[in-house]
């Protein structure tokens, strides 16, 4: 693990790729751990703001654009938007489970230890990786050939989705 | 060893700490927020794999894509119920909202 | 030379049981009917009796016995059931089947106005069977069967009027106080069954084995033993004599039958049947003698301070019959036949004078003595037939009761003096209280309100009989025997007998007979020794709280650990059961979070048992 650490330390990728996850993750944490329901969603920004910088690291550059566009905007608001709308109190009052939340972690430690377990034994053998010169463009041609379908039905679903929405929320007609 | 193994655990993190969130939190937009924060997650994951996987391509960025767009219209489909509900119930609480009989 | 009737013994059996059951066919209203039935059954079995009887009279007609009827077999042993007809239980025959029929004829009367007389008529037609059937075994095993269902006839006809409290108390009492005794007798039986050459439980093979010596020393005395204690318990000797007195809360008539006259005579004859046992061990003998004379003048000092009439008698026939358990402990055939002498005279004074005091307390409806008197003008026959088994029990020339007491008493005087005066006292204290009961009832004046008349003649004409019987039994047995009579007898003992006796009437007389004393005199002069011995010497009272008490708190303790240990037990699975439910409960409780978790830790487990099993496989 030191190595690990040391190697790590080596290039400037590293460092960009530590600072980014311990923003992310301390935003992650924040959330969990906040008691505002507003200081809870600015924090998830905060996470939908470093991801979309490691996506960048990972040349990923059009869905960083699209995860700041829609996570960052758009479901954010949404989510503020969802807390004004329904809410008797804005404090988070913590339900008295004891035993479902030392349970629920006791279960998620383990969940993690054993993602950790099976993450370090895989065996990733390194591929060549051409990105192209531009993202978007490349990301554009695929679209439009190989994953046409999956494109279209994602618009039916989007038009679905926003339609089923509307009258969800509308009002009852007196 | 390889560098994807960071990506991959820093994504297994998130996903815990977002299961984490969506079991045990009240309100039930906390619940969507952490729902979110675990497809983040495997958002993360999937581009992680489009680069350093065993078949590096775009494919990872194009399944991304479409996991943003359906988490988006989940969200906002959630979040009509969700204002629904609580017109009915005056009350934006998981915990009492089963029918139940007691 | 063969017997011809001997060999219909068994019809003697058949007629009792079939009237038993015809009488439970027809039902209980058959009142009438229960009644001819009842008495024509006994007639029967009584007229086949005494041709049996003639017959061997005549001139020693062979024993006869028939245990052809195999009724158990294992292994190489054969249990048998049959009857065996000799000298010993054809006299029985004889006393049981006649005391039957004289107590049925007499039942008509005394039970004409209860409603149950049907159920009454076939209750005694069973026990008559199950008595001859006890007589007429070829075996112990058989005996004993037998000897039980006499134990439940007894029980039965106790608690007849069930709806007394103290009939039903008495039943129970009698029924378990005799089966102390019969764990006794059933020992002595699985002991002889052991040791026996063949496992043969056989009278003539038991007569046999004893008779040569073949059986070691301890098999004889053990028998022996355990076998007494069998009849201690029917017989009502001391310690055992506890239920008999209880026993008169049944009518009367069952009273003169089983607890004079037949049952309790069981005990004597079972001792006489096994006799050879006894005379291989002085022991045994000493043992049974030593009990008897005691409990015979234990009795006669209780039956002094008794007030019911009955209960005199019943004490009275405890006596007696210590005086027949003492002379078969005397070990000599003498006293063997001086004891079935006495048991025959005393079955028909005993029944006689039970019979009478039914009818008087069927006349005047009481039963305590303090509040009879002058029924000397009221009730003729009775009280001349009262008269006249007074005298045979007190031990009156030329009354039955001299004749076989005063048998037993010298051969006493040879074997054990010592004895013979406890005897002797014994007949003074028996005369005493006859006497006693005698004057309170009938002489004087009535102490209490009561009008009296004569019983019907269904009722005074077997007690006639009876009294001819009390005269002339003394008579009669020695000729049935074919002996003399003068060979029982001793003139030392005729002289201190009848001396005793009538040194007891005399002072009964003069103590109770005379107009002016009609209290008490023991209670006024001596209070604490009345006291004592009117409450029986506090027998009862230290049973209960030596046994029984001891028994309902053990009772009580158990009944605790079945509450709590065996109950709390089950409760606890029931409980458990409940739990592991209502945790379950918990589970579906609706929330979404609740089966989320439930999913994500189902997850991780089967991961990890997955997974980990091929690790640790390969591993």
């Amino acid at each position: 693990m030191r190595d690990i650490i040391a190697n790590m330390f080596g290039t400037g990728e590293n460092i960009v790729f530590i600072l980014l996850s311990v923003l992310i993750i301390s935003g992650a944490v924040l959330m969990i751990s906040h008691t505002r329901l507003v200081q809870m969603v600015v924090s998830l920004a905060f996470v939908f703001l470093g991801l979309a910088g490691i996506y960048v690291l990972l040349e990923a550059e059009f869905v960083a654009f699209v995860q700041v566009l829609i996570y960052a905007g758009a479901v954010t608001i949404l989510m503020v938007f969802g807390i004004t709308m329904t809410r008797r109190d804005t404090e988070e009052t913590q339900p008295h489970r004891p035993w479902h939340n030392a349970l629920l972690l006791i279960g998620v430690l383990a969940f993690f230890g054993v993602l950790f377990f099976s993450i370090r034994r895989a065996n990733f053998p390194a591929g060549e990786f051409n990105p192209g010169e531009d993202n978007t463009m490349a990301i554009g041609e695929l679209l439009f050939t190989k994953h046409v379908i999956p494109f279209e039905l994602l618009s039916v679903l989007l038009t679905v989705a926003f339609i089923g929405a509307i009258i969800l929320a509308k009002r009852e007609e007196e | 060893m390889n560098i994807v193994i960071s990506y991959l655990l820093l994504a297994a993190i998130l996903f815990c700490i977002g299961l984490y969130g969506a079991l045990s939190k009240k309100n039930a937009v906390i619940v969507l927020l952490s729902i979110e924060l675990m497809l983040n997650a495997v958002n993360l994951n999937l581009i992680a794999f489009s680069k350093y996987g065993v078949n590096p391509s775009l494919a990872g960025q194009i399944f991304s894509l479409f996991n943003i767009t359906v988490a988006a219209a989940e969200v906002a489909v959630g979040v009509a119920i969700l204002i629904s509900v609580f017109r009915t119930r005056n009350t934006s609480d998981v915990v009492d909202m089963d029918t139940m009989k007691r | 030379m063969e017997s011809v009737y001997s060999q219909y013994a068994w019809l003697i059996l058949l007629f009792p049981l079939a009237a038993f059951v015809l009488i439970l066919c027809v039902g209980r209203q058959a009142k009438t009917f229960a009644a001819v039935t009842g008495i024509v059954g006994t007639l029967a079995s009584f007229v086949v009796s005494l041709l049996i009887m003639f017959e061997r009279m005549g001139g020693g007609a062979e024993d006869y016995a028939w245990k052809e009827w195999v009724w158990l077999s294992f292994g190489e042993t054969d249990i048998a059931m049959g009857f065996e007809v000799n000298s010993l239980t054809a006299i029985m025959l004889v006393v049981v089947t006649f005391v039957s029929l004289l107590v049925n004829v007499y039942s008509r009367g005394y039970m004409a106005e209860d409603e149950r007389i049907g159920v009454f008529y076939a209750y005694i037609a069973l026990f008559t069977f199950s008595m001859l059937g006890l007589v007429l075994s070829v075996n112990l095993l058989q005996l004993y069967i037998f000897w039980e269902l006499v134990g439940v006839c007894s029980f039965l006809l106790i608690g007849f009027w069930y709806h007394k409290p103290e009939a039903i108390a008495a039943a129970k009492k009698a029924f378990i106080v005799t089966r102390i005794g019969d764990v006794g007798l059933f020992l002595g039986m699985l002991l002889l069954f052991w040791q026996m050459p063949g496992h043969s439980l056989d009278f003539l093979a038991i007569t046999n084995a004893f008779h040569n010596g073949e059986m070691p020393g301890w098999v004889a005395t053990a028998a022996a033993i355990l076998i007494f204690v069998g009849a201690v318990g029917k017989s009502g000797q001391f310690p055992l004599h506890t239920w008999l007195p209880d026993a008169m809360e049944g009518p009367t008539p069952i009273s003169a039958l089983i607890h004079a006259a037949t049952m309790v005579a069981a005990g004597v004859f079972l001792v006489a049947r096994t006799f050879d046992i006894f005379l291989a061990s002085t022991a045994a003998l000493d043992t049974v003698a030593y009990v008897g004379g005691f409990t015979a003048l234990f009795a006669a000092t209780i039956a002094i301070a008794q007030n019911d009439i009955k209960r005199v008698l019943a004490y009275s026939t405890v006596s007696q019959l210590g005086y027949m358990m003492m002379a078969l402990g005397l070990g000599t055939e003498a006293g063997k036949d001086a004891s079935m002498y006495h048991l025959f005279t005393h079955a028909f004074f005993k029944a006689l004078l039970f019979l009478a005091a039914g009818s008087v307390i069927h006349a005047i409806g009481k039963q305590d003595i303090r509040e009879m008197g002058g029924l000397a003008r009221s009730m003729k026959t009775t009280m001349w037939t009262f008269a006249a088994g007074t005298l045979a029990l007190a031990g009156i020339v030329p009354f039955g009761g001299f004749w076989s007491k005063d048998a037993i008493l010298a051969e006493a005087l040879h074997e054990h003096p010592l004895l013979f005066w406890v005897g002797v006292i014994t007949a003074f204290l028996t005369a005493l209280y006859m006497a006693r009961l005698f004057f309170l009832v009938f002489a004087g004046k009535p102490r209490s309100q009561y009008s009296a008349h004569e019983s019907p003649a269904v009722m005074t004409v077997p007690l006639v009989i009876l009294a001819v019987m009390a005269v002339a039994g003394g008579f009669a047995y020695p000729w049935i025997q074919g002996e003399s009579l003068a060979g029982h007898l001793d003139v030392t003992t005729m002289a201190l007998t009848t001396a005793a006796g009538v040194l007891g009437i005399a002072l009964g007389w003069m103590l109770y007979g005379r107009p002016k004393s009609s209290e008490d005199v023991l209670a006024a002069r001596a209070p604490w020794l009345h006291r004592l011995l009117q409450n029986k010497y506090y027998i009862d009272e230290l049973y209960d709280a030596v046994f029984v008490k001891t028994l309902r708190t053990l009772g009580y303790l158990l009944h605790l650990i079945d509450r709590f240990i065996v109950d709390g037990a089950v409760r606890l699975v029931a409980g458990g059961s409940l739990a592991l439910g209502r945790l379950g409960l918990r589970l579906q409780n609706g929330q979404l979070q609740t089966y989320g978790l439930v999913s994500l830790l189902g997850l991780v487990i089967l991961i990890i048992a997955v997974a980990g099993r091929r690790y640790f496989h390969v591993g």
